[in-house]
Parts: C-alpha cells; structure tokens; sequence
C-alpha cells in the first residue's frame, strides 16, 4: 500500500468512525435512561434487549423470512414502478398535449397519502402479495413519471440544435438524444423511490397481512414486545441502506461520464 | 441588395450558399423587431466568409436562418453540393454540442448511428484521417467529453460536423472560449483542412485578427441587419493564420476594418 492510498483508507476509517459517533452515543444515551427503570424499559425496551431480540429472530430465521417478504414487495414495486412511469413520463415528450392532460391527474394521485390508497388497494387485490406490490408501485410509478418528464424536457437546446441541423428525425433525437439525457432525472427518481417503495409494502402489511415486516411489528407492538418491534425497524433501516447502496452503484455506472464532483 | 460577392469568385464554381433578398423578424406579441432584412450573400466552395458585427446586431440569426433552426419570413437560402444536389451544412458552436454520455468515438461517428447506409469502414477512416488533421491521439476515442481539455473538445466537434460531410460549415466564436495558443493551432488545422477539402465556411465573431488571419472576405453587419461593407482578404492562398498575423498588409487590413465596425458599433 503505498503513502497516498494508505492517507486515503485512514481517512475513509476516520469517517466511518466518525458517522458512528452519533449513534454510539444515543446507544449509550438509551442504554443509561432505561438501565434501571423497568417501566421506561417496558416502553421504550433496551439496546440490550433490542440485540438480544434480533439474534433470536435471526437465529430462529424468522426476520429473515419476513426480511425477504417486505424485500421482495418493494422491491418489485420500485421495478415496475420506476420502469413503467420513466417509459410513460418519457413518452410524454411526443406530445405535449397528452402532458398537459395528464398533469392535474398526475399531481392529484401523487398528492394522495399512500395510508388513503391502502384500503381501496387491498379491497381491489386481496391480503396477499400482490396487493403490497402495488402500494409500492403507486407512488414509485408517480415519482418516475414525473422525474422523466422533466428530464425529456430539459434537453439542452444546443443539443436540440445540432440534431436539427444534421436532419436526425424524431425518433432518432428521442433514442439519441432524450433518453439518454434523461438518465440523472430517471436515476433521481430511483433514489426517490427506494423509501416510497418500502413504505408502501410496509403500509399494505401494516395494515393487513400475516407476513413481512409489517406484519412483524404490528403484531409485536400489540404484544408490547417493543425489543421487536425495534429489531423490525432496524431490519428496515437495514434493508433501506442495502437498497440505496445498491442504486449508488448503478448510478456510479449509469452516470460513469460525468466530471467527477471536486472534493 | 446586390449578392455580397468577392471580386475573383462566381467565375467557374457554382455558389454553396445562396442567400436572396433575405427578411426575419422576431415578434413579441403584436410587436415585430426587424433582424434580417433584405440580406443577399454568396459563398464559393474554399471560401472562408467572417461577419463581424455589434452584439445582437444579427449574426448567430442568421447563421440560425441558414442552418434552416428558423424560418425566415421572406427570401431564399439555398444551399448546393458540387452534384447540384441539396447540400449538407454543419454548425459549430461556440459550447461544444458533444453528448457527454458517449465517448469521444461515439460522438464522432454519430453520422453513422443517424445514418445506417453509410459504411462503417468508410466512417472509421475518415474519423482516423481527421484525428491526424486536428493532432489527436487514438487514446482520446475511449475518453468521454468531460475528460477533454477546451481545445480538444472544439476539435472533436468540428471532426463530429465534418462526418456529415458537409458543404458549408456555419461557426458561431468556436475559437472564443480557447487559450490563445490553442486557438492559433486550431485556426491553422481549420483553415488548411476548409482549402484542402474545398469546403466552405461563415465564421462569427468578434475577433477582428482572427477574422483577417482566417478569411477570404470579412463581412460587416449594421444593426439593420444588412452588410455595409465587403472586404476582400488577399494575404496568399498558402498563408497560415499564424504567419498571416505578421504580414505587413495585417495592420492596413485591421484599421479599415474597424474605422468600419466601429462606425456600424456606434450607431
């Protein structure tokens, strides 16, 4: 390793611990408030129990199977969402009517909290898998829509102009040129929707569902098993960095021709 | 208006642009700002033409006009291959128009992505000779715009423009935003690459130097949008911009033409 790579992984570590401060200290915060009130701990658990709860879970491979669940709802929820509103908001680029249209519709349904859309949701497509799919899909595919809107119309007129002069039809700016530039809009979107994914198949099991992690804290919260109910969130939290780590590294090769950012 | 001709042209070739009475105004609801009006030009294969003019006094509109970007509202453009066939125009801007997210390669042979029947072996050497011409190494096809200096970014737009194999070049102050060394460089590859290939091109800009150094003819726009005057550029056929900055008619063809522009600047 030489001076240089060795300065940067020092540097990197000394981050790493850095960001962990605030959290060793609300762990130590925590840890002090409830250490010997059993009422405080019955509200608010222990970090301690908070542990020991997602070591049995883990163990039993019940958060794991409920982990999965959640996982596999969001996520096909983001997938559809985001691919299916990027094609609609960039088609909406042939024809600024049809934009127009849409619009109020578009703003309408994403000003609809999710928790309204649940009931009617889950009424349409039963307690089962599908039905979290879809409250996971509805604000992604709104998210996505509006995003590449805005990208396709936000072309760079220079860009514009040069494919007139050379004579590139329609078709051709919209593949060349359109889709392409959109890519940081539809990209955004993702980032976006990674927590509208979540919170939508959370909200589905939240509200009605016998798996996923939804489903596990609903019904440990009504045990009062708060050391679970915290182990559930964690999980969430957990799953929200994967997911978001994940879409870093696609927009890393997505966008690989961008200037790097000045540090 | 008689068509802005040079002296020593119209004899053999026929013109490559053809500009006729030529009128265009931008409205603002029912108000109308005369731009263009009455304009006639004629450009010659080899023929480099410089306008020089004040700001907003018209130019980059009527390079827009010409580039067919807009319509004008009375007149005729008319561009011509050699073949008398409908000829090709390229347009480069001061602000390179390269697409960031394809490489340098990719940039270059968009002709070829926009254009199938053309062969992709014909493309990749032409894109070649022209690397040589403008002195950039192969390593640069794998590189994206970002990665390029100002000076390698205006090369690669003008051998983008030139795969479309055009007849008329249109340039709105493509050299403007270059080190002054870079420019001298890229003015002499320019300008050797124009008389060689015998294609022709209207410069734009402010440059009063390099609008000697590099033209045939300088033109000069007033704010009515028409020219007011001619000037004929005759510092040898094998000049290069650099050396034609020293030749000792430089300086009298640099007083005539700005005793012209600035009368046209302050009226």
């Amino acid at each position: 390793m030489n001076t240089t790579s060795h300065s940067r992984f020092t540097k990197t570590v000394g981050h790493f611990l850095l960001c962990l401060l605030p959290l060793l200290f609300f762990i130590f915060a925590w840890e002090l408030a409830t250490a010997w009130e059993p009422k405080r701990q019955f509200i608010f658990s222990t970090p301690l129990k908070v542990w020991n709860a997602l070591i049995t879970l883990t163990l039993s491979g019940s958060l794991f199977k409920h982990a999965c669940i959640t996982v596999w709802e969001a996520v096909c929820g983001f997938l559809l969402g985001t691919s299916l509103g990027a094609v609609v908001g960039l088609s909406f680029w042939h024809s600024r009517l049809a934009a127009r249209i849409a619009r109020p519709y578009i703003s309408m349904i994403g000003s609809i909290p999710i928790f309204a859309m649940a009931p009617i949701i889950i009424v349409w497509f039963g307690i089962g898998i599908t039905s979290k799919i879809a409250l996971a899909f509805l604000p992604t595919f709104i998210v996505a829509v509006t995003q590449s809107y805005q990208g396709a119309m936000s072309v760079e007129q220079r860009f514009l102009r040069m494919m007139q002069v050379v004579g590139a039809k329609r078709m051709q700016v919209f593949r060349l040129l359109v889709i392409p530039s959109s890519i940081v809009w539809v990209v955004n979107a993702m980032k976006l929707n990674i927590g509208l994914a979540l919170l939508g198949a959370f909200v589905g099991e939240f509200i009605s569902s016998e798996q996923g992690l939804g489903y596990l804290i609903v019904k440990a919260s009504g045990l009062y098993d708060m050391a679970t109910v915290f182990a559930g969130v964690i999980a969430l939290a957990a799953i929200a960095l994967i997911l978001t780590a994940a879409v870093d590294q696609l927009e890393r090769y997505l966008l690989r021709w961008k200037a790097p950012e000045a540090t | 208006m008689t068509p802005v001709v040079s002296e020593d042209q119209g004899k053999g070739d026929l013109p490559v642009l053809e500009v006729s009475a030529l009128d265009f105004s931008y409205s603002a609801g029912l108000t109308k700002t005369p731009v263009v009006q009455g304009l006639s030009l004629k450009i010659f294969p080899s023929e480099i033409v410089t306008i020089l003019g004040a700001s907003g006094c018209g130019k980059t509109t009527l390079l827009n006009l010409i580039a067919g970007l807009i319509a004008p509202i009375q007149g005729s453009i008319k561009v011509t291959a050699n073949s008398g066939e409908r000829g090709r125009i390229g347009y480069i801007f001061q602000q390179d128009a390269l697409f960031p997210w394809r490489t340098v390669r990719d940039n270059i042979l968009l002709a070829l992505h926009l254009d199938p029947s053309r062969k992709k072996d014909v493309s990749e050497s032409r894109m070649n000779t022209y690397l040589e011409t403008f002195h950039l190494p192969q390593s640069v096809l794998a590189k994206y715009p970002s990665q390029l200096s100002g000076g390698m970014r205006q090369r690669v737009s003008i051998i983008q423009s030139l795969m479309f194999e055009p007849e008329l070049l249109l340039l709105d102050e493509p050299f403007s935003a270059l080190d002054f060394y870079t420019k001298l460089r890229l003015e002499a590859e320019f300008y050797q690459l124009i008389k060689r290939e015998k294609r022709a091109a209207i410069l734009v800009t402010h440059d009063i130097d390099e609008a000697i150094a590099l033209s045939d003819r300088v033109l000069i726009m007033d704010r009515s949008g028409n020219f007011t005057e001619n000037f004929s550029i005759n510092l040898g056929s094998s000049r290069d911009p650099e050396q034609a900055r020293g030749a000792p008619e430089f300086s009298s063809y640099y007083q005539k033409i700005w005793k012209e522009l600035k009368a046209v600047i302050q009226e």
